[in-house]
């Protein structure tokens, strides 16, 4: 039995190793997720120089203050001429005299600063808000004659908490990082073997391959090696991920702009990491068992993919719900996604990280899980061995299931 | 129920529904060690669902069916082959890696299954291929592989369902080579077949199955027995009585009748020269006569009628 075991895993694991296809879609992730980290970084400093550069952007304007604060100094110096007449300053916009009107009002806390300007686009019409909040800030600023308070009403303040559990100091995000990473590795893993999982057993239906292979090997045995193989290839998978990213880190951190991440201060939380693995595991488990079922009632992929799909949408619909775990975490719809065994590993492995998940609960979710994985994987091994010989037809779980049981009635 | 002296496959009391259609009906029949046994029948008949039940894929509704003096258990049962009715390989893998695995998944360590893969296409004229993906092989080709698949380990059993469908006469001469082969170095064989001429060549014993019950079972040379034994065939000049009108011909039955040559199906025991005396004494001009066994294709007709084999 661990012989053939053994034999299938290594045939499922190296003809998916032995695929350029594999190899072409494993490495091609880690190249996405640079380029997105890379764009979002770019995106992010240019976003930054461009309000810095808006805001210190000098023009012709005329103004017309109401309120007292604009310093006549400070707005010349940005190219502001004061208007008594507003309608002359409407006039002087739409003749082209000066580029923008700005009316500060009596009261520029409650009431609203308008402008009047030529139109240089959407992106470019941003500059006129920002020179005209810059200027107010600046004349504001000058009002304040004592430093700390002109500096503390230009909001740099820097602030440190310690939040403490208990009489213990809690870590925040330190401590929530790595149980998180089971919750990425998780998707990463589903994601990518989706489609494996639910083709398990399609593919000897599919080329009349099952009658052969099961007078050489048990159902069970044949279905447990091609799940310790997807297991596997994920592992795999998680390697090739990891190693173009801890060699970028390592030795090109500079040249690449990578933050110096200070890992000794990541907090590895037994406890946490425990639960995490377990619910890992039982979560693979149960979809791995859910996609190989539905693949053995289906005749082929393109049947079963819009039922397949269902669990996928109970593997992402928890994410929506992630604010409320943080915010909310004992809301009725946490508490059923908590304990509903579809959407328990998301919702179990975030409230996990985030330290909103009392011991009891993730105890009960992690035995529900187990046993409802073993139930699921227990019924892929009947559907497919049922399944085995129809082949093109699609498989009624129900008759199945009334077949088993008149079976062990007549047996009986 | 024929017995044999020391069965390999054991089958008793068998009975198949698929809810509330009973398919087989209390079928039973053994094949004993190195015997080639015929299991025939119409489309439909049962007789892959026998086989499946037989091999543990599907499960009976009652009875025992023994391989070995125990149900069927991948690895715990001796070495098998099986060619299913319904068959097919890997198709994305290469020839040789598909005929490896199966041949470690039969016991064979890999650089065994490897070096008989490699010798079994060089056998069979397609060494080349060893390394080509099987979706890039000729119908042909691929049934090549198969058959190696199935005869792969030195198999003790060989389960064949309609070995020869779908294949081309050049794979057919070669699989009934290999079958010839393994019969030879003692393998036991069960064969359902819809080639007469297979059966009465190859089987030692046969099991005629109709509409999942035994309709004949035993020795060729028995079934023949049992449906009239000897038949007699003869060329006639003008038009043929009715036997039955010819005195000395009561009990004897007309099977055929077509351009002057005619069989008839004489009761167990009777002298072919009386029936030729009588035949002439009646007047019908005989040119030629011969007594012959009866074959096991009018048999077949007779039980399933003409358009057996046209489908379920």
């Amino acid at each position: 039995m661990a012989g053939n075991l053994r034999t299938v895993v290594s045939f499922e694991v190296g003809r998916t190793l032995s695929k350029p296809r594999f190899w072409i879609v494993t490495l091609l992730i880690p190249v996405m997720i640079g380029a997105v980290f890379g764009l979002s970084a770019w995106s992010s400093a240019s976003t930054a120089s461009s309000a810095d550069q808006q805001a210190s952007a000098r023009f012709p304007f005329e103004y017309q203050d109401a309120s007292g604060i604009i310093v006549p100094s400070i707005a010349s110096a940005a190219g502001g001429v004061a208007q008594s007449d507003a309608a002359q300053g409407l006039a002087d916009v739409q003749a082209g005299k000066v580029d923008a009107f700005i009316q500060y009002p009596a009261n520029p806390s409650t009431e609203t600063v308008t402008i009047a300007a030529k139109d240089i686009g959407l992106f470019g019409n941003g500059r006129y808000d920002a020179v005209a909040a810059a200027l107010l800030t600046a004349s504001a600023k000058q009002g304040i004659s004592d430093p700390t308070l002109a500096a503390i009403a230009s909001g740099d303040v820097t602030t440190q908490t310690t939040a403490y559990d208990g009489a213990q100091e809690s870590r925040g995000f330190a401590a929530a990082i790595p149980p998180l990473l089971y919750l990425v590795l998780f998707y990463l893993v589903l994601v990518l073997l989706y489609q494996q999982m639910l083709a398990a057993t399609l593919e000897e239906k599919e080329n009349r391959v099952t009658e052969m292979i099961l007078t050489t090997i048990t159902a069970r045995s044949l279905v447990a090696g091609k799940i310790i193989s997807l297991f596997v290839v994920g592992i795999v998978q998680m390697l090739v991920f990891a190693t173009p990213i801890a060699v970028a880190y390592a030795f090109f951190r500079d040249q690449l702009s990578l933050p110096a991440l200070d890992l000794s201060t990541l907090v590895f939380d037994p406890g946490k990491m425990i639960i995490g693995a377990l619910v890992l595991v039982g979560g693979f488990a149960l979809f791995t068992g859910s996609l190989v079922a539905v693949g053995a009632l289906m005749p082929s992929v393109k049947d079963a993919g819009p039922i397949s799909a269902v669990f996928m949408v109970a593997m992402f619909v928890p994410l929506y719900t992630l604010t409320m775990i943080i915010s909310d975490p004992g809301a009725p719809i946490i508490g059923i996604f908590t304990f509903f065994p579809w959407t328990a590993p998301v919702t179990v492995l975030a409230r996990n990280a985030l330290s909103s998940l009392d011991l009891l609960s993730a105890v009960i979710v992690i035995v529900e899980l187990y046993l409802v994985a073993a139930v699921v994987l227990w019924l892929a091994v009947r559907f497919f061995q049922y399944g085995a010989v129809e082949y093109g037809r699609k498989l009624d779980p129900r008759v199945i299931l009334r077949s088993m049981r008149s079976r062990r009635t007549t047996a009986a | 129920m024929s017995s044999v002296a020391e069965p390999v496959v054991e089958v008793e009391h068998f009975r198949m529904a698929f809810g509330a259609k009973t398919v087989i009906e209390d079928l039973g029949f053994e094949i004993g060690r190195g015997e080639t046994f015929g299991f025939l029948g119409s489309n439909g008949s049962g007789k892959t669902t026998t086989i499946r039940a037989l091999l543990g894929i599907t499960e009976p509704t009652a009875g025992r069916l023994w391989i070995d003096g125990r149900p069927f258990r991948p690895q715990a049962s001796g070495r098998l082959g099986y060619l299913p009715e319904e068959r097919g390989l890997y198709r994305k893998e290469s020839v040789v890696d598909t005929m490896v695995y199966f041949g470690r998944l039969k016991g064979m360590t890999a650089s065994a299954a490897r070096s008989w893969s490699l010798a079994y296409l060089e056998r069979v004229g397609i060494p080349e291929l060893a390394r080509t993906r099987l979706d890039k092989l000729s119908g042909g080709q691929q049934q090549k592989v198969q058959l190696g698949v199935t005869v792969m380990n030195e198999p003790e059993l060989l389960i064949l369902d309609e070995p020869t469908k779908g294949f081309d006469p050049v794979n057919r001469r070669l699989l009934m080579g290999i079958v010839e082969e393994q019969r030879r170095a003692g393998a036991t064989v069960m064969m359902v077949t819809h080639q007469m001429e297979e059966v009465e060549r190859l089987c030692d014993r046969i099991l005629l199955l109709k509409d999942g019950v035994a309709r004949a079972y035993g020795s060729v040379a028995e079934v023949q027995e049992a449906f009239g034994g000897t038949t007699i065939r003869f060329r006639h000049d003008g038009t043929l009585p009715s036997p039955a009108t010819i005195p000395g011909l009561e009990g004897v039955r007309l099977i055929a009748d077509r351009d002057g040559e005619a069989e008839i199906a004489p009761p167990p025991g009777t002298d072919p020269a009386a029936v030729l005396a009588a035949l002439v004494g009646a007047g019908v001009r005989v040119s030629a006569f011969a007594p012959v066994r009866r074959s096991l294709d009018s048999i077949f007709v007779e039980i399933y009628g003409e358009h057996a084999g046209e489908g379920e």
